[in-house]
């Protein structure tokens, strides 16, 4: 009786650790680990080109890159220039103060398609400035339905929410198995 | 005691699954009659004509393409003697009588659509010294990054497209025509191909084995099609005639196994189950390239096979008429699938070539297929009763 208590408690835990574990599909795919602009940049003069690097190399063919401005207005970059991993996007006109998204779309060594996007400002104090309302959020959309780091400068790992919800389980589990495990003593003193 | 309880009930999960299986497989073979033509077998196909039958025709459920290779001394006179030979027994086989001197003619009895389509490779021309009537653009493709052409697969001097709705049918008329042609030509490959069975989906665009609807961006019958496939004019060895490209493209399905349902929805550009656009909602909704989503990133993939294939003029478009291949797996069990990609079009060059370049260059769907054979041929204008396909250039 208790090697089976033993054995729940044990499958409890893998059953945990497996809920817990950064999913192991993720490895395979492609993900973006920094780039300039950065995500979230509030910078002070205008970018004149955007650096992504990602996990993997990157196909010229399969990498695409596209500059919003606030109204989400599309504006003019040149085409990506792949370097292994690294991926250069020219913006061709001096960007205005105001608030811009990068989005991305590339493909995994796999043909995983990972995309995501993210914003950044520009206020140049020496340059007028045509204020735009922005959608400020990051968006990181795995195309499929693997999970894939979802943030978008390269910020992996499960959500808070989940990490919340894993610890009240496995302290509820610690505490289950305690108490089944000083039941199975008290019985066989 | 609970892992037996669970033992137990995974069984009946199982259990469930199958006998619901069965349901729906009883169903389909319920409903497939009622869709079934009574005359599959006694339907016929017109042999004789200004154009050949078997490229604009609806695709029969079976195929059988046969590629030649003419034999040393083989020149314009032999070439008239086996094209007598082939176009008597082809017209004979595909009314439904058997061919002259038929070894086995109960076979021949069973038309089911049969068309027996001629097409003749660069190679011809030139053994039949009429390299001056060789259409301009016939001639083997430039080779392709993508490619990985193996030699059984490709080339040939005369084709011999063999499509039916009865398989017995197909076999029996790549024999026939095969033994006609045996003093003139070898055998350099035979490609054999599938698609559902006749009835089965009437009208439906056919699936390949990715399962992916396949020819949806095909002209619709009629004008539109004839403008993509058909010479209108020039001499009588041209006009009604058209082109033939056969590539062998092998389709990994091991790797696309590993692929969730929306990226292989992205690498396609279309939903899998109703072939709609990323952008629409049915299968003919015409993709937009422009739409957007809220990061500024367009629904429909810069590198979707769709966005690559797209071409709107029907002067541009070429006419799809594919059929599956599904060899014999390895002993790991990993599938040798594929499609045998047949296109016609009238201009080799200024129809298929532009579109491959795209696709070679930056098609998603590269990612998983691979071509590895490639054969043109040129496919002579029809005959009338009495006559023979090729009669107008080699007679």
């Amino acid at each position: 009786m208790p090697r089976s208590l033993a054995r729940l408690s044990a499958a409890v835990l893998v059953a945990l650790a497996a809920a817990l574990a950064p999913a192991a599909p993720a490895a395979a795919h492609n993900q973006l680990t920094s780039a300039s602009p950065a995500k979230g940049a509030a910078l002070r003069a205008a970018p004149t080109a955007i650096v992504l690097r990602f996990l993997e190399e990157l196909d010229p063919a399969f990498t695409t890159v596209v500059l919003t401005d606030g109204a989400g207005q599309k504006v003019p970059t040149g085409e990506a220039a792949v370097a292994g991993t690294k991926g250069t996007v020219p913006i061709r006109q001096p960007l205005a103060n105001g608030s811009y998204k990068v989005a991305y779309r590339v493909v995994s060594v796999d043909g995983h398609l990972v995309q995501g996007a993210y914003p950044f400002t520009v206020a140049d104090p020496a340059a007028p400035a045509p204020p735009t309302p922005t959608p400020a959020t990051a968006t990181g959309t795995p195309v499929g339905p693997e999970p894939t780091p979802a943030a978008a400068a390269g910020s992996g790992g499960p959500p808070p929410w989940l990490l919340a919800a894993a610890a009240v389980a496995v302290l509820a589990a610690a505490a289950g198995g305690w108490l089944l495990v000083r039941r199975a003593a008290r019985r066989r003193a | 005691m609970s892992r037996r309880r669970l033992l137990t009930g995974g069984a009946v999960a199982a259990g469930g699954a199958l006998a619901g299986g069965a349901a729906v497989a009883a169903a389909g073979r319920d409903g497939a009659p009622a869709l079934t033509p009574v005359s599959t077998g006694s339907a016929v196909e017109p042999f004789h004509g200004a154009r050949q039958a078997g490229v604009t025709t609806e695709p029969q459920a079976h195929a059988a393409f046969v590629a030649l290779t003419l034999r040393p001394g083989v020149g314009r006179t032999e070439l008239g003697r086996m094209l007598r030979l082939l176009t008597d027994d082809a017209a004979r086989l595909t009314q439904g009588q058997p061919a002259l001197a038929d070894t086995e003619p109960e076979l021949g009895q069973i038309p089911a659509r049969l068309t027996v389509t001629f097409g003749f490779g660069p190679g011809l021309y030139r053994a039949a010294g009429v390299e001056d009537r060789r259409p301009g653009s016939l001639a083997d493709l430039p080779p392709f990054k993508i490619d990985r052409l193996q030699p059984r697969w490709s080339g040939g001097d005369v084709l011999l497209q063999v499509c039916a709705d009865d398989p017995v049918t197909v076999t029996h008329a790549q024999r026939v025509l095969i033994k006609d042609s045996r003093p003139f030509g070898t055998v350099r490959w035979v490609q054999q191909g599938f698609r559902r069975a006749a009835g089965a989906e009437p009208g439906r665009t056919q699936r390949n084995l990715f399962g992916q609807l396949d020819g949806t961006a095909n002209p619709a019958a009629g004008a539109a099609a004839d403008t993509v496939v058909w010479l209108p004019e020039g001499p009588p060895w041209l006009r009604d005639s058209t082109t033939l490209v056969v590539r062998r493209i092998s389709m990994n399905l091991e790797t696309w196994d590993l692929l969730g349902r929306p990226d292989r929805e992205a690498a396609v550009g279309r939903r899998l189950d109703s072939g709609a656009p990323l952008t629409g909602t049915a299968e003919h909704d015409p993709p937009d390239f422009t739409a957007t989503n809220d990061d500024g990133l367009t629904v429909m993939p810069d590198f979707s096979h769709v966005t690559r294939a797209h071409v709107t003029e029907d002067r541009l478009k070429i006419l799809r008429r594919p059929y599956n291949y599904d060899g014999a797996p390895t002993a790991e069990g990993h599938a040798d699938s594929g499609l045998i990609f047949a296109s016609y079009q009238a201009d080799i060059a200024r129809q298929f070539l532009p579109l491959q370049r795209r696709l070679a260059e930056r098609d998603l769907l590269n990612e998983w297929t691979t071509p590895i054979g490639s054969a043109v041929f040129a496919v002579p204008p029809g005959c009338d009763p009495g006559g023979w396909v090729g009669q107008d250039l080699l007679g």
